[in-house]
């Protein structure tokens, strides 16, 4: 008993002037970099859906500016992963990737194949695989030469607007749940509430920000490298419509938003972590490689595992440094395993 | 001396508890016994599984299919509850692919059914079929396959080509074996290979009874020296329990990390609420025995046997010591109680899942699209598995153990950055 007294003792040592800058920092995440997030998704996927509903063709300028702003909005929110993001599997039915198994193209093939009537309503359409719904389901449907011109278009114009009116329940839900229950809970740690104290809620934020790191240094960076002698372009991240550097980057701007403010800006660490991210953004900027097709040579390989590196490093910035200040260890992900 | 280091003051012993002092070396100790004894009955069980398989190839015939399925079955039971060493357990996870590699292209392997489909945008093998190919190219090279070997199994047609899902060997290579390609879909039913694609002469069906034979018989002798190996890293003076032993926060951290990863991102999520998701029956961890009510079953009962030090033997024999819920109670029971209420949770929510899989309903119908009652008997155990991971994360708090990373993948990727 003594132990864990002592224990809390270190771990809260600056003690109330500390336990108020962490409120104060968890405020802010949550009021300017999470809240807003999620109202620019569900506010760009309402649009999305709505000019669906005006042109689904394709090949349409104005729905695949639409879609990529959508997106744009998706992936920067996208390392935002618990709360209501992870209720009824929301996040997973805006974004499954990676799919090593080939199963989008499997089961859009097989609705399209069917014309199943599922595709008719948005509401049934929750119950359709992940595979078939969400941003990467739909790169499908409007960039994939196979996908998007297979069987007859009038139920392929359906299944779009279909997928975007899903796209925007989803992304209404997230931000409705955000901002009327999670972000209290979040702002009001207590002993019986979904955080038991401050050091639960700043885990979770870290967590958020090292996972997100993980996520683009080892599925968005690494995985289309393969191996030297066999390297995987086609395992780039929405490559279909020339989206992966530009995620890269997306994910990298939101990610030094947290970092500077978990780290408080002005501060050492902060300008530390501005430095280590500029050093992937410059070079990502400098790529001139939207789909990373350059991993097939090596040259271009190792420009991208430069960036690579850079974003490790910036992981080990935050284990190392971070953590420490905040009392904090990453604790479990998703990534974990396989 | 270790007590000292326990309770840095007198008055904590008055105060806490009159019993003596929980040492994290003798935790350690069970964690490794438990390995070991784990590892052993995995290593009988394969044994037992080599036998049949021997007999099936000598004399053909459906008993002896099936008794070579049973004996697979069995085998599984204390293999699935090792998977909580796998994470945190470098050595372990550097070989567990050899034996538990999932999901796979079976196409590799042996025939398939046309629907199928053949090569795949990530996998150019994934239909090369072997045991019909005493010769074939593989990423520029002729390779020689007339002789199905154990060699050429681990040393050629594993991760062929650099890719993941050509698995060769293991449980599962074995499994695709016995019972061949689940073609029942969302419907009840395994896989229902006839017992003649083992036969002789002109009762054999589907072709190369006899190369099939032999990758099922070099399968199984990889298996069984691969199970011989990892059991004696965990004997007395083995590698794998030296390294646990060698420093008892890090031993301590090595365990919880093997709990936590397991139980969230490769069971809660990879193995249970992505296939769900999916509603794909493929992505069923044993999909060709429809075994996977079992595989979560005993995966979860893995890790509720490494935090409670009780672990009870294919004879029926406990093996148990100290253990991390003695640690934990001794400075914080309410928290003890949470873990183990926690375990105890998902248990009871993966054993519906395994007594309505045996009941009938199997797993594959519980994935199906709008199958609401199979969506609330897996999410039951996904929600039990993601709870008593929070509740693993503050264990790891209460033993002081937080300052070190316990990200899984990190401890995949970089041990040493771990323990550092």
């Amino acid at each position: 008993m003594i132990r864990i007294l002592a224990a809390l003792t270190i771990l809260t040592l600056p003690t109330a002037l500390a336990a108020q800058d962490d409120a104060a920092m968890v405020e802010d995440v949550v009021n300017s970099h999470i809240l807003p997030r999620f109202e620019m998704l569900a506010e760009r996927s309402d649009h999305l859906a709505d000019i669906a509903q005006e042109t689904c063709e394709a090949t349409a300028p104005p729905l695949r500016t639409a879609y990529g702003e959508a997106f744009d909005a998706w992936v920067a929110a996208s390392h935002l992963r618990f709360g209501p993001t992870e209720q009824d599997d929301r996040a997973f039915a805006l974004a499954f990737w990676p799919d090593s198994r080939g199963a989008t193209p499997k089961r859009l093939a097989e609705l399209i194949a069917d014309q199943d009537p599922i595709a008719n309503i948005a509401e049934e359409y929750a119950d359709v695989s992940i595979a078939a719904r969400g941003f990467y389901a739909l790169e499908f449907l409007l960039y994939d030469p196979a996908i998007s011109t297979m069987g007859d278009a009038t139920y392929r114009c359906q299944l779009v607007r279909t997928a975007t009116q899903d796209i925007a329940a989803t992304t209404a839900a997230i931000s409705r749940d955000w901002h009327e229950d999670y972000a209290a809970r979040m702002l009001n740690p207590a002993p019986d509430g979904t955080y038991r104290s401050e050091n639960e809620v700043l885990r979770e934020l870290f967590k958020s920000l090292t996972t997100g790191l993980e996520f683009t240094a080892d599925t968005r960076l690494s995985r289309p490298m393969g191996s030297f002698d066999r390297p995987r372009p086609t395992r780039a991240e929405a490559w279909r419509s020339g989206r992966s550097a530009r995620h890269v980057e997306l994910s990298l701007d939101a990610l030094n938003d947290l970092a500077i403010r978990m780290a408080g800006e002005g501060t050492d660490l902060a300008s530390e972590f501005n430095t280590a991210f500029a050093y992937s953004q410059t070079r990502l900027a400098r790529l001139d490689d939207p789909t990373f097709s350059g991993v097939s040579a090596a040259q271009g390989r190792l420009r991208i595992e430069v960036i690579e590196q850079g974003v490790q490093a910036i992981r080990t910035l935050a284990r190392d440094e971070l953590g420490p200040r905040l009392g904090v260890a990453a604790g479990f992900n998703s990534m974990d395993g396989d | 001396m270790k007590r000292s280091y326990l309770i840095p003051t007198g008055i904590c012993l008055a105060l806490a508890s009159p019993a003596l002092a929980v040492e994290r070396a003798d935790v350690l100790d069970t964690y490794a016994d438990i390995a070991a004894a784990k590892y052993e009955d995995s290593l009988i069980a394969a044994q037992r599984l080599q036998s049949a398989v021997d007999a099936l190839i000598a004399n053909p015939s459906a008993p002896a299919l099936q008794t070579a399925k049973d004996a697979w079955l069995a085998a599984r039971v204390p293999y699935q509850q090792t998977e909580v060493y796998r994470f945190g357990n470098a050595i372990v996870d550097d070989w567990e692919g050899k034996v538990n590699a999932w999901p796979l292209d079976e196409g590799l392997i042996d025939y398939v059914d046309a629907t199928y489909g053949g090569p795949t945008d990530e996998n150019a093998f994934a239909a090369l079929n072997v045991i019909a190919s005493p010769e074939f190219t593989l990423s520029g090279t002729q390779v020689d396959a007339s002789a199905i070997t154990p060699e050429l199994l681990s040393e050629t047609l594993r991760e062929a080509d650099g890719i993941e899902s050509n698995v060769a060997t293991g449980y599962h290579a074995i499994e695709f074996l016995l019972w061949g390609q689940d073609l029942n879909g969302h419907e009840a039913g395994a896989g229902n290979r006839a017992w003649t694609d083992y036969a002789t002469g002109d009762d054999c069906t589907n072709g190369n009874c006899d190369r099939r034979g032999a990758y099922l018989k070099a399968a199984t002798d990889l298996l069984v020296s691969d199970l011989e190996w990892m059991a004696a890293q965990w004997a007395d003076g083995g590698a794998a329990r030296t390294e646990v032993l060698s420093d008892e926060t890090s031993g301590l951290s090595t365990i919880l990390t093997g709990m936590g990863s397991l139980s969230y991102g490769e069971q809660a999520g990879e193995r249970m609420r992505l296939g769900l998701m999916l509603n794909d029956p493929e992505e069923e961890h044993s999909c060709f025995a429809d075994n996977t009510h079992n595989d979560h079953y005993y995966d979860g009962l893995g890790v509720q046997s490494a935090y409670m030090g009780e672990y009870i033997r294919i004879d029926g024999t406990l093996v148990s010591g100290a253990s991390l819920s003695d640690l934990v109670a001794e400075t914080n029971p309410e928290l003890d109680r949470e873990m183990l209420t926690r375990l105890n949770t998902t248990m009871m929510a993966l054993g519906r899942i395994k007594t309505t899989a045996e009941a009938g309903f199997a797993y594959d119908q519980m994935l199906e699209r709008g199958n609401s009652a199979g969506e609330d008997l897996i999410m039951g155990g996904v929600e039990g598995l993601i709870d008593q991971t929070r509740s693993i994360e503050r264990v790891v708090t209460a033993l002081e153990l937080d300052q070190i990373a316990i990200e899984g993948s990190d401890s995949l990727d970089d041990p040493n950055a771990v323990f550092q």
